[in-house]
Formats: structure tokens, sequence, C-alpha cells
């Protein structure tokens, strides 16, 4: 089933209403990231004298001795500033419609987080918002080319219901390179600097790792930058995590992995009674464990140890999200800038 | 029977909750929700209780109940036949088999 589940309809009513409740109370928030990314996106304006050319600002003093030696032939001899050239930005926001959102909680929490974000790019007019839908399959809820206005914004609402029954990461991502390269090539003439970004909105969990890391490089290589936001409801919110940039081979913690039955092993208290168990609390997916039987041999390890994108930071409260969003932002255009 | 796991097909997983109304096979320390292949049964389930419980060398049989009801084949089948989507956390309960499995002979 498809997550437009026709016995979960969110009346447009209702999407319009939420997504207006939303979107006031996250408005000051939207300002606070609007400025961080004005900071964050726009071209470097301090630019560099370079080249040569036969006439300019100054001097290229390099340039001198071979223009003498040359018999005043080789006469590019000065330097101009050169223009930055304009950047434009084509951002998708891919929001997980999967169950286990509603399950845990994240659901509210996600919503917020695409109204933020949503409305600070729309603010900040530096190119186009798109926002899909994943769960089964994936499905565009705006497209790059239409613009984000409330009415949009309240339309994308009313297509979440948070009931569909798997969590298809790889072919989110998938589907999501294909549009970007769609995307891509209707921008083509306009002679900017296309910068394209993927922010994906979700709990967190899903399976196929492997494949999903392949076309997380995939996607490196196209130049489409994903970041993860893990939207994490667990009971107490602490501070967010700064965004982690995790290795690409993280080692991972087989406690338990030893002999087992080592008397070392036994805990102390083993032979006292425990406390009658508590109510089970929430858990972060920072303390989820992955279990997994290898030759007969139990493997456990911390979920999050081979999280398949590199790219991602944990929100707890949707009033973390500016700076933690801006502090990854800021981090992978200090790497691409870095390396270009 | 072979009772190795090597994945095949993408493996779908689900987080489990594992508790007990027994005090004497209560876990240390409770691990929290657990993710694991849907591909697991009974004997794999077992097997994950032992090593949290440090019995790996003298493993008590375990039973699960899944939801109330006993679990009899892989998470996968169960889930299909119940119509609960992996998208739940499961709250498995375990208990100590009243007949051991095959193997057990000593008794
Ligand atoms: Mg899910």
């Amino acid at each position: 089933s498809t997550h437009l589940d026709p016995d979960n309809p969110i009346s447009p009513e209702t999407a319009r209403a939420l997504w207006l409740s939303h979107e006031t109370s996250t408005h000051s928030l939207s300002q606070q990231l609007t400025e961080h990314l004005r900071l964050i996106l726009a071209p470097t304006l301090a630019t560099k004298l370079r080249g040569d050319f036969r006439t300019g600002k100054r001097l290229n003093l390099k340039r001198i001795i071979p223009y003498i030696a040359s018999g005043y032939k080789r006469d590019k001899i000065w330097l101009r500033r050169s223009q930055p050239s304009k950047r434009s930005y084509q951002v998708m926001i891919a929001l997980d419609d999967s169950h286990s959102m509603a399950d845990s909680g994240a659901s509210s929490l996600a919503l917020k987080t695409l109204t933020l974000v949503s409305r600070a790019l729309a603010m900040l007019e530096v190119g186009e918002v798109s926002i899909v839908g994943f769960g089964d399959t994936v499905t565009v809820a705006h497209d790059f080319d239409k613009p984000f206005t409330s009415e949009a914004g309240a339309r994308v609402f009313s297509q979440f219901g948070f009931q569909a029954t798997k969590t298809n990461v790889r072919g989110l991502v998938e589907k999501s390179l294909g549009l970007f390269e769609e995307a891509r090539r209707r921008q083509g003439g306009k002679g900017e600097e296309l910068w394209q970004l993927m922010l994906v909105v979700s709990d967190g969990i899903c399976d196929g790792h492997e494949e999903v890391r392949r076309l997380v490089r995939r996607a490196r290589e196209e130049r489409v930058m994903i970041v993860f936001v893990i939207v994490d409801s667990s009971a107490t919110p602490q501070p967010a995590q700064q965004p982690g940039v995790s290795s690409t081979t993280p080692t991972a913690t087989t406690d338990n992995n030893s002999p087992a039955g080592n008397p070392e092993n036994l805990p102390e208290a083993a032979t006292t009674i425990p406390p009658p168990r508590q109510e089970p609390q929430k858990t972060s997916i920072l303390d989820l464990q992955s279990v997994e039987i290898i030759d007969g041999k139990v493997v456990r390890w911390k979920y999050m140890d081979r999280f398949p994108f590199g790219y991602y930071l944990v929100v707890r409260d949707v009033r973390e999200l500016p700076n933690v969003l801006a502090g990854a932002l800021r981090q992978w255009f200090g790497e691409v800038v870095g390396s270009g | 029977t072979p009772r190795t796991m090597e994945s095949t097909a993408p493996e779908s997983k689900v987080q489990v909750r594992l508790s007990t109304r027994h005090a004497d096979i209560e876990l240390p320390e409770d691990p929290g929700p657990l993710l694991v292949s849907t591909a697991l049964n009974r004997y794999n389930l077992s097997k994950l209780v032992n090593n949290l419980l440090h019995t790996d060398t003298h493993p008590i049989p375990f039973e699960f109940l899944v939801n109330g009801q006993f679990l009899r084949t892989t998470i996968d089948d169960f889930l299909t036949k119940h119509g609960i989507s992996a998208e739940t956390t499961l709250n498995v309960e375990y208990t100590r088999a009243l007949i051991p499995p095959l193997h057990v002979s000593s008794f």
C-alpha cells in the first residue's frame, strides 16, 4: 500500500491548520536559520586578484621579467579582481512517511522540522525547493519548479499519513538522484553555478545499509550533498549531538563476542534479585543496538556506528535545529570549497 | 539442520524489546530495543537471550511470545501471518521452554 492511505486521510482543512500552527510556532527559528544560511550559502565576496590580462588594476610582478625578456611582447602582466559566479541551489527535503515515525512519536517533530527548514529556504530565495515523501515508495509532494508558498506547505502536509509499512531509504536515494539529474538538466542553460542538496528527515531506522552506502558514494560523485537529519523523540531531551561525520568504515563494537561463558563475564550482582522492571522508556537512536548472528555467534554493535550516511545530525528538539543544521552545512561547504 | 544466517535478499529488520515475567531469568541490564533481522526464529532468539544472560556455555532453552502469541516460525513469517509491519517495535516475552530443544538430551 502507498502512504496515501484512503483509510487515514488528512483533510485539507486539518493539514492547513497544522501547517499554519507549525509555521507560527517555528517562525523565529526559521528566521534564525535563514540568517545562518545566508552567510553559508552566499558566494564568498572577498575575491582574489588573479590572472594575466593586458589591462587591469595591479601589476603581476612575476610577469615583468618574462615581459622584458620577450621584447615587451608577452604583455599579459595585469591582475584583475575576479567576480564570484552566481550560485543557485536546488534543495530537496525528503520526509520519512513510514509507520515507525508514528510509532515512535517522531512524526510531529519531523513535520515541525519540515516546516522550519522549508520556510527558511523560501525566505532565503536562493533557489528551488522540492519535497518528497518516502516509505514503501517515493512520492513527489512538491516539485522543484513550483514556488513554495504557505498554500504549497499545507498541500504537502495533506500527503503525509505516516502509514507506510516499509522504510525504503535505498529506493529514496536512487529515485532522488534521478530527480536531481532531471532538475540539473532543466537548469543547465542559465550559466549559474548549481549546488544540489538533499535533507532527509527521518527517525533513521532503515535496512540495506551496504546498498545505501554505495548510493551515498554515487551521490557524492554526482555532486549531490546528502545531510541526514535524524529526529529522535527519546524521552529526555539532551543537547544535540554535534553534526557527525562518521567515518566510512566505522569500527564496530562487538561486545560479548569473546568466548562466552567466561566466569569473568558474570556480573557480580547476578545472584541478587533485581528491582522490579520499570516501564520501558523511549530509547534514543544513539543507544540502539543492532544484533546479528554470524556463524552461530551473537554479535552486537551500536546502530549509529555503522550508519551509512556520512553527514548526519540528531535532533531532539526543533529549537536545536538552526544551529545544528547550519553547523553541518558549514562543515560541508568548508570541505567542498577547501578541496576544490 | 543448518542454522546459518547468510543474507541473500535485502533482509528486513525489526526492533524488539525483550522481557520476561520470571525474576531468575531477567536480563542483568536492560539492553533497550534491539534491531534484529526478521529472519530470526526461536532458536536464534534463544541464543541472543543466553548471550545477554551470559549463559552461552550452558544455554537455557527459551520459548518466545510476540504480542502474546507463541513464536513457532521466523519473525518474518509471524509478522506476515498476523498482519504486523516491521515498522512496529515488537514486545517479545521469553520464558523457559517446557520441552527442551531436540539437541539437549541430558535431562
Ligand atoms: Mg520507518
